[in-house]
């Protein structure tokens, strides 16, 4: 009940929003998510326990955003700052949502709400104050690029929640940007929705510092004919957990993802994904890498659902994995539950280690065995990072990941 | 066969070499002098320890030496890193050459390249200077510009790998290059064009081994000497001779070395 006592003596009942309350409420009658469900069963329990230590924090102090602004164009946002925005030009428009249709939408949602799946989602929105809910409706053509930055200071467990709405026929390149400083917790509850006709190009960067947690939580719903396109890199924390929840509600969509995640001391890093496909001639390609060293442990569990409505579903999942010390653990989870009986599914896994032979054909040739490794890894990177949408000239994350991780 | 006098100091200098992986002896004391100019052609059959004893000189972590020496330009080099042994001078051209998925030719010659022009105190060369100097070196073995995109072997057939080695080779500029089947799967054109390449870079301050099981590239370049390895051993040396004469008597004719050593 530690949890639940924390909330209640950060937030008097008088203050808590009715989201709040119903969140509360559902955490009261399991506080912590059952240690022995799939979902949770190989999730640190200590580092969880950690990511609840720090007190919770509303306010949102400045923190240094890692790379500059592209041009006037690019729209950036920091949950928690600038929440009153209101955009329209000629071509578009970037509406924030009223706070009858944040509430009305996130009751809708919390009423799907499964105690141990949206554990997460559920202790955002217990946390998640007013000022630190962002919600927008986006329409239109030619959308500048939108940058939103999540963060979490030194010593403090703070909660941020996005949801947006792509209207019918537009398309956008959104970039989220999630940072912990040292010793914080972050919990971050993403929800997208994209109406017919819709694309999204969405990157999803979180990055921490010493000892730094972060629940991730993604849920998209796609409506037919809309396209979902998510890069995500996990990297730097002693404990993060990305869930994703992806909804195909009426077929006809198709969804990409290539995703990171990169453990090293005793760090913990976690990708959950749902793929639900609820009508017929879904597409989905999706692969997950893993990197593991030192002590560290990278875990993927991905499930796609095709219940007999979802027939025509072409589907892939793919699960690639680097274990670089013989101390590091990786856990690895593709599978698939289907019912329809005419469709395209296809999964994998694989562990394996720098390779031996093509290490020693690049000393062969002068380069260093340091050297020969990043060349290796970047190769390795380099497929999951050209999907983040982010140019190399603004922010090199391959740079990043090769010489500060 | 290798007691002329000479007049230099020799480039590799390799006795009684014995080495093994797993506790496994492939080598079983190997003696091997290369001088500046000569061109050095090992034969043997398949498993008798000729690509290993390549891999040795290259410094292949998976082989321990159990005794003797390699010495290179005088030093000896037994405890150095492969890297180290390439920037000063070693060169391993490979039979089956490593295809790197997402490292780009281009820039795996440019970092390679330059780690040897630091050793040799040379300046490093960026993109555009090093576009210069491999554009020079592709007419060499009549690449296409179009290699230097794509990622390192990968997709190559098995005549352009060769060929991208024998640019590597160009590259580098080393005093000892040990090319390890390079004649292997190369159509009679593209044999022309390696071994035009190999011809082309070699000269009197350099030394070459060429591992080979067939006479058609000897044709080609025609060694100083030909050394016969069975077992993990030199069981026989001659003069570019004695590669026609196996040619024409087959392997067996050689088992007849073994017994007398």
């Amino acid at each position: 009940m530690e949890i639940i006592e924390k909330i209640k003596i950060n937030k008097s009942i008088d203050n808590q929003t009715e989201i709040q309350k119903i969140c509360l409420d559902k955490l009261q009658s399991s506080p912590l998510p059952n240690p022995r469900s799939e979902q949770w069963r190989l999730s640190n329990k200590s580092k969880l326990t950690n990511f609840l230590d720090y007190s919770v924090n509303e306010n949102n102090s400045k923190f240094d955003i890692p790379y500059p602004k592209n041009s006037q164009s690019t729209i950036r946002l920091i949950i928690g700052e600038n929440c009153q925005s209101k955009l329209i030009e000629k071509n578009y428009s970037i509406q924030q949502l009223s706070e009858d249709e944040l509430k009305k939408y996130i009751k809708e949602q919390i009423s799907f709400f499964n105690q141990n799946e949206n554990w997460s989602d559920l202790l955002n929105l217990s946390l998640s104050c007013k000022n630190n809910i962002l919600g927008f409706k986006i329409n239109g053509s030619k959308i500048p690029p939108i940058e939103i930055f999540s963060h979490a200071s030194s010593n403090s467990l703070s909660a941020k929640t996005l949801i947006i709405f792509l209207e019918k026929n537009c398309n956008v390149e959104l970039l989220q940007v999630n940072l912990g400083e040292d010793n914080s917790s972050l919990s971050q509850s993403t929800f997208f929705c994209l109406e017919e006709n819709s694309s999204l190009n969405h990157g999803v960067v979180s990055y921490g510092l010493n000892k730094s947690n972060l629940l991730n939580s993604l849920n998209v719903i796609q409506q037919k004919n809309s396209e979902y396109n998510l890069g995500s890199l996990h990297f730097k924390f002693n404990y993060a957990r990305f869930e994703i929840r992806i909804k195909q509600s009426e077929g006809n969509a198709k969804t990409n993802i290539k995703g990171m995640q990169i453990t090293k001391k005793d760090e913990q890093i976690s990708t959950y994904t749902k793929i639900d496909f609820d009508g017929p001639n879904g597409f989905l390609d999706q692969i997950n890498k893993s990197l593991a060293d030192d002590k560290s442990h990278a875990i993927f569990e991905g499930s796609i659902i095709v219940p007999k409505i979802a027939q025509k579903t072409d589907a892939s999942q793919l699960s690639r994995n680097l274990l670089l010390s013989n101390l590091a653990q990786i856990d690895t989870k593709p599978q698939l539950e289907i019912i329809a009986d005419d469709v395209k599914c296809k999964h994998g896994a694989t562990i394996s280690q720098l390779n031996e032979e093509e290490l020693f054909y690049m000393r062969t040739r002068g380069i260093t065995l340091t050297e020969a490794s990043k060349l290796q890894l970047s190769s390795y990177f380099q497929e999951i990072i050209s999907f983040i949408p982010v140019s190399k000239d603004r922010w090199d994350l391959l740079d990043k990941l090769l010489n500060e991780n | 066969m290798q007691s002329k006098m000479k007049e230099s100091d020799p480039i590799l200098e390799v006795k009684n070499l014995s080495a093994s992986t797993d506790n496994l002896p492939i080598l079983k004391g190997v003696s091997l002098t290369v001088y500046p100019g000569e061109i050095h052609a090992i034969m043997g059959r398949n498993g008798c320890g000729k690509s290993t004893f390549s891999k040795i000189i290259a410094g292949h972590p998976s082989y321990e030496i159990t005794n003797g020496d390699i010495k290179f330009l005088g030093e000896n080099i037994n405890s150095l890193e492969p890297e180290e042994r390439s920037q000063s001078g070693i060169f391993l051209g490979f039979q089956y050459p490593i295809e790197i998925p997402g490292v780009s030719n281009l820039e795996f010659l440019r970092v390679s390249t330059n780690a040897r022009r630091k050793f040799l105190n040379k300046e490093e060369l960026d993109t555009f200077d090093f576009e210069e100097l491999v554009k020079e070196k592709l007419e060499i073995v009549k690449m296409d510009q179009a290699f230097l995109s794509r990622s390192v072997n990968q997709g190559f057939s098995g005549g352009e790998k060769k060929r991208n080695e024998i640019l590597q080779m160009a590259l580098l500029e080393p005093k000892i290059a040990i090319l390890d089947e390079t004649d292997s799967g190369l159509d009679i054109d593209a044999l022309r064009i390696v071994a035009s390449g190999i011809k082309r870079i070699s000269n009197a301050q350099t030394g070459i081994i060429l591992i080979t099981h067939y006479q058609r590239l000897l044709d080609e370049i025609k060694p100083n000497y030909v050394h016969v390895m069975s077992d993990g051993q030199i069981i026989k040396t001659g003069e570019s001779d004695l590669a026609l004469e196996l040619e024409k008597k087959g392997y067996e004719w050689t088992d007849s070395f073994i017994k007398e050593t």
